[in-house]
């Protein structure tokens, strides 16, 4: 017996100390090697905490590691609409007009634009010495070809105006002209997806262009990987003296919300693209990382379906919005990251009447008032449609849940996959559901033509709201010039909206981004992209 | 008749194959969702949809989509380009399998190396303390979700202490072990458990039998008893359960994989399926069954070696 | 060892005292049916111990640490932590439960058929066994559960269609060896259905070994169910799991560490009793 117990005692000392050693081994190699993927770039905390004293010393150049959720997998422009592409796409290229952090839309390529009286023509005149990031000249017809491009294409944010004509009267001056006058035309030309690309591709192919894109923003792709990171380099033609600063920017593909956040804190990447809300205090009060923000285009909403035995009633949903705390709701799952919402339109779109707005303010009894007018006073039983995978609304529904009891509509939450859930719904296959509305460029048509237009695409963003007396609103401020005329039709629609509830308004997410203390010079654009052309690393 | 054999497992391996791939293909489709509405989103018009169902062939009846599929199989190698990156479904399992399969070839090496070593130690000593406190390890960790290990793991050794990068994978040889060994000892954490509990109860049971007693008797030294002949015997059981988990952690690293941020086999996997990336969901498929046929393959040879009474079974 | 209790009471003399003595001999049993015990006293009395609802939400009360009217803090809703630990308990152990029956009968049964009969039955089934672990299981498990919608109904279905196989081959090497014996051999040539064997004298015979393995394969669905609840697949809110818990603490782990690290505690738990329950079986029909 203690013969065996001998041979085992020594394999045991073999096994272990084989362990030991490569325990022993990698943790030793992990001090040596310091894991961070950019040298130029905060190394992080992992060296020690000597680096929480700012200096004003900022360092040009360098490596931008930003992290994403989702890989970049194409730059064709015209044919995209979501952001993991967009927000690349606007690094490559620049449209006429831009907006800025405000929302407000500034001259970009162009330095000047003019708007004739009628709104039918428009006219650009573009920069001097504009160049490419070949190094090639930027002239009108290349903005013609771009234009008509993504009018020939069509695609997922296709123009909306009804353009006529898109000529280029000399090397640097463009007109366009429409058919009817189209307001919200501006700021569609300020949309990622009308940036300006060189004449018929630079010559090469279609194909062979978008592996390769050429374009007059700041940064040019150097190694695109569909699947996984994308690293820039900067553009030295770039028309922006001086910007930007840094040498490269890569964006990193991180799928986990926690992975980014740990990998913020440990400074391997500078900044996260999704900061969930969750941990937005923990970013912003920690040692080396804050959090940079900005109010959004978003609008988290509760959809109705007009067509749902229920809810076709207008007191069942005016009751149901009576029943729920907005306010409170928005304070609980937001962490003061967010609005509470009284208009469809966020506050950082222009013509939201957000503060003049009459909402249906929570009022229990006035909620139990307005369900005994309705068919059912009695209540009900329905069923709330949620996407899985997002904690904040599977808590929103909660808390609908609860209000919904209150005065006897009995919710049942239905959480599905987002595939499914998009299936669902597109097919009008719901009661009630949560989702967010967005626009894609600072115009009040945005979001509201996409929501109210019963013969859209969506059809009132699947919920069937008709409404003759809003659709012709909608139409009229379309064709009104800015200005008091164009704010008060905007008010009598959106009042009607806030009265008959087709879908309730919750809140506007502030578009939060992660970042190293270290970083200078971000810019957070309100649809959620991000602006690296001044950003400065500090050593 | 060593040759029959041989194309009667490949002709078997075969036919599972191609009923993992047939099923798989069928299956996705029968599963509501759209890669297209994944792609473009809500805000998407319909001609949007339209056209990019005619350029993935999505808008074809699903027989003929089959064929297709079978086609480029054969004639190309490859399950098809990728509905939301465009690139090849080989090359984008080419390049993402080497981490995963890394990190299961690190997990297991662990695993097998602490299990031999636990086993062996609760064998020899049983019922005294090392016994139970090799015995408690198992019953412990048995229990405990593979990514609340991670999670753990990483609040105390990547973030509060440092010693390990919170995720990814570094470069080069060396910088890609290291930063796989957290995610290898999560993995062998949950593999550990069921090795050490098989490797101890048959080495129990040889180590009990007539033939290790005849052998004892017979003066032949205890290590030479041990290894040579206890092992061989109580390996196999405990070697066909390992086949078995190695063919799960095949396409079963994903959760760890999300949690340590590791673009791997796993983490595409569940990409693909939640955006409906049907040809990755096939090649992957494909990947796995063929992987696991292997494994399969290897472990039966290895029985076969080591224990010449199963050669000749049914 | 300590002997605890070894007096069996008069009425227990009749019925089985050796298995009964033997059974308390075992340290692992004791300990492990006792903690089982302890979860499911918990899991039916809670509504009579706790004052809460699991779904009660207090919007002004939440993220509190452990206090005396909630013993283990609350979550980001103000629910209370201790309620919805145990509610959770009942969700994720009657699905344990249940989810176990179908896929355990099943793989017995297939597995005493292969391993008795061999030849092209044990063939066919291989064949199926083979197929079936050629999937990767989250392949499985995901489209399943997004073909069946919301909640527990895709746990079921995909277990049943891969929780066999472990018994299946288990059993199936028992019956292949037990086939062996020699008095079968003769009863098989005495003309005696094979079916009667099966059921008479195979099945008793398998089933200590089969119910030892169901002891380690249910801790091994507990994870899973619980890895499902992380991933956001399968229980849906606001029905309370231990792996949904996990994965909504998450965000909150360097402040309120407990919200996740509780129910992965409780998981634990149930898993250390279960594996004590399966291990002191094990010895005990190993004694035999």
């Amino acid at each position: 017996m203690s013969q065996i117990k001998l041979s085992a005692r020594k394999s045991l000392w073999v096994g272990a100390l084989a362990v030991l050693l490569l325990v022993i081994v990698s943790g030793c190699s992990g001090s040596k090697n310091d894991p961070a993927p950019n040298t130029a770039a905060q190394p992080g905390a992992s060296q020690g905490t000597d680096d929480k004293s700012k200096t004003d010393e900022t360092v040009a150049g360098g490596t931008f590691v930003y992290g994403r959720p989702a890989s970049v997998t194409s730059f064709d422009l015209h044919n995209q609409i979501t952001s993991n592409n967009a927000f690349a796409i606007d690094k490559v290229f620049e449209s006429l007009v831009a907006f800025d952090s405000k929302g407000e839309i500034v001259d970009w390529l162009a330095k000047s634009h003019n708007i004739s009286d009628d709104g039918l023509t428009y006219t650009f005149v573009l920069r001097d010495g504009l160049k490419f990031s070949n190094g090639s000249d930027v002239t009108a017809e290349d903005a013609v070809f771009s234009l008509e491009r993504h009018l020939k294409v069509g695609g997922p944010l296709a123009i909306s105006a009804k353009v006529d004509t898109v000529k280029a009267t000399d090397s640097q001056t463009l007109v366009i002209t429409l058919k009817e006058p189209y307001t919200p035309f501006i700021s569609e030309l300020s949309n990622f997806s009308n940036g300006i690309i060189p004449n018929n591709f630079g010559g090469v192919t279609e194909e062979e262009f978008f592996k390769k894109p050429v374009g007059t923003g700041p940064f040019v792709v150097e190694q695109w990987d569909p699947a996984g990171d994308v690293t820039f380099t900067k553009n030295t033609h770039y028309w922006q003296e001086g910007k930007p600063s840094v040498d490269k920017l890569v964006y990193k593909l991180i799928e986990d919300d926690s992975q980014a956040i740990n990998q913020l804190k440990a400074g391997e990447v500078n900044a996260i693209e999704s900061l969930a809300l969750q941990n937005a205090d923990e970013i912003k009060n920690g040692a080396d990382t804050t959090v940079a923000t900005n109010g959004s285009w978003v609008t988290e909403q509760i959809f109705f379906n007009t067509l749902d035995k229920h809810f076709s009633d207008v007191h069942v949903r005016r009751a149901l919005a009576l029943a729920l705390d907005r306010d409170g709701l928005t304070k609980a799952l937001t962490f003061g990251y967010a609005q509470t919402a009284n208009s469809l339109l966020p506050t950082t779109i222009p013509y939201n009447a957000n503060d003049t707005i009459k909402a249906l303010n929570f009022d229990v009894t006035a909620a139990k008032a307005e369900l005994a007018k309705s068919a059912f006073p009695d209540g009900f039983t329905t069923k709330l449609l949620v996407a899985s995978g997002n904690s904040t609304r599977a808590q929103e529904a909660q808390i609908i849940q609860a209000a919904g009891k209150q005065i006897g509509i009995n919710i049942e939450i239905e959480s599905i996959e987002l595939a499914t859930f998009r299936e669902r719904f597109f097919a009008y296959d719901f009661a009630v559901m949560l989702n967010s509305g967005q626009a894609d460029s600072p115009e009040a048509n945005s979001i509201i033509a996409f929501q109210t237009d019963p013969d859209g695409f969506s059809k009132s963003y699947w919920t069937h709201y008709t409404n003759d007396e809003v659709t012709k609103l909608l139409y009229q401020g379309q064709k009104t010039a800015d200005g008091d005329g164009r704010a008060e039709i905007y008010s009598k629609l959106l009042q009607t909206l806030a009265d008959e509830v087709p879908y309730l308004p919750l809140y506007y997410p502030d578009i939060l981004i992660g970042a190293r203390s270290s970083v200078d010079g971000l810019v957070v654009l309100p649809n959620g992209s991000v602006r690296f052309e001044d950003v400065h690393i500090q050593k | 008749m060593k040759k029959f054999w041989l194309f009667s497992v490949v002709g078997r391996a075969l036919v599972v194959i191609f009923c993992v791939m047939t099923a798989v293909f069928f299956l996705i489709r029968m599963v509501p969702g759209d890669p297209a509405k994944m792609i473009l989103g809500e805000y998407s018009t319909q001609e949007a949809l339209e056209s990019m169902h005619h350029a993935l062939g999505l808008d074809l009846p699903v027989g003929e989509q089959y064929i297709r599929f079978v086609q480029t199989l054969f004639t190309q190698g490859d399950t098809g380009n990728s509905i939301i990156n465009g690139t090849s479904t080989r090359e984008l399992i080419a390049d993402r399998a080497p981490v995963t399969l890394l990190l299961i070839g690190m997990a297991c090496a662990l695993a097998i190396v602490i299990a031999l070593v636990l086993a062996t130690l609760a064998a020899t000593h049983k019922d005294k303390l090392l016994d139970h406190v090799i015995r408690i390890f198992p019953t412990v960790t048995l229990g405990m979700p593979i990514f609340w290990v991670g999670i753990l793991l990483i609040l105390l050794l990547s973030v509060r202490l440092h010693w390990f990068p919170v995720g990814g994978v570094g470069e080069g040889w060396w910088g890609t072990l290291y930063s796989l060994t957290l995610p290898a000892i999560t993995v062998a954490l949950s593999q550990i458990p069921t090795l050490v509990r098989s490797l101890r109860a048959q080495m129990l049971e040889v180590l009990e039998s007539d033939f290790v007693v005849t052998l004892k008797a017979a003066r032949l030294p205890s290590r030479v008893i041990l290894f040579k002949h206890v092992l061989r015997n109580a390996a196999l059981p405990t070697l066909i359960l390992l086949g078995v988990n190695i063919s799960y952690l095949i396409g079963g690293t994903l959760v760890v994989e999300q949690v340590f941020g590791i673009k791997g086999i796993g983490s595409l996997l569940f990409s693909s399926i939640s955006k409906r990336d049907f040809p990755v969901i096939q090649g992957i498929a494909l990947y796995c069954a063929v992987s696991v046929v292997i494994i399969s393959l290897l472990i039966e040879i290895l029985t076969r070696w080591l224990d010449p009474r199963t050669k000749g079974k049914p | 060892m300590k002997m605890i209790g070894t007096e069996p009471r008069l009425y227990e003399e009749h019925l089985n005292p050796t298995l009964m003595n033997r059974i308390l001999k075992i340290p692992s049993l004791l300990v492990g049916g006792a903690m089982f015990a302890v979860l499911i006293i918990l899991a039916v009395s809670i509504p009579f111990i706790s004052p809460y609802d699991p779904s009660e939400q207090n919007l002004s009360a939440f993220l509190q640490p452990p206090s005396a009217e909630h013993w283990l803090g609350t979550d980001q809703l103000g629910r209370d932590l201790f309620t919805r630990l145990i509610y959770a308990a009942r969700t994720d152990l009657s699905i344990m439960v249940l989810a176990e029956i179908v896929p355990f009968c099943m793989g017995i049964l297939l597995g005493m058929l292969a391993g008795y009969y061999g030849k092209w039955v044990d063939k066919i089934i291989s064949l199926i066994t083979d197929t079936f672990i050629a999937f990767p299981f989250y392949l499985i498990v995901i489209i399943v559960a997004f073909a069946s919608g919301a909640g527990e109904r895709g746990i079921y279905i995909t277990f049943m269609l891969v929780g066999w196989i472990v018994f299946a081959r288990v059993v199936r090497g028992l019956s292949a060896s037990y086939r062996k014996q020699e008095w079968v051999a003769s009863a098989q040539t005495l003309g005696l259905p094979g079916i009667r064997i099966i059921l008479r004298h195979l099945l008793p015979n398998v089933l200590p070994q089969a119910v030892v393995v169901l002891m380690t394969d249910m801790v091994g669905l507990l994870v899973a169910i619980v890895t499902l609840g992380y991933l956001g697949i399968g229980i849906a809110p606001p029905t309370p799991d231990w792996g949904t818990m996990i994965s909504d603490g998450q965000s909150f782990i360097t402040t309120a560490w407990w919200l996740s690290a509780v129910p992965g505690f409780a998981v634990v738990y149930t898993g250390i009793a279960l594996s004590l329950v399966g291990d002191g079986l094990a010895d005990l029909w190993r004694k035999k």
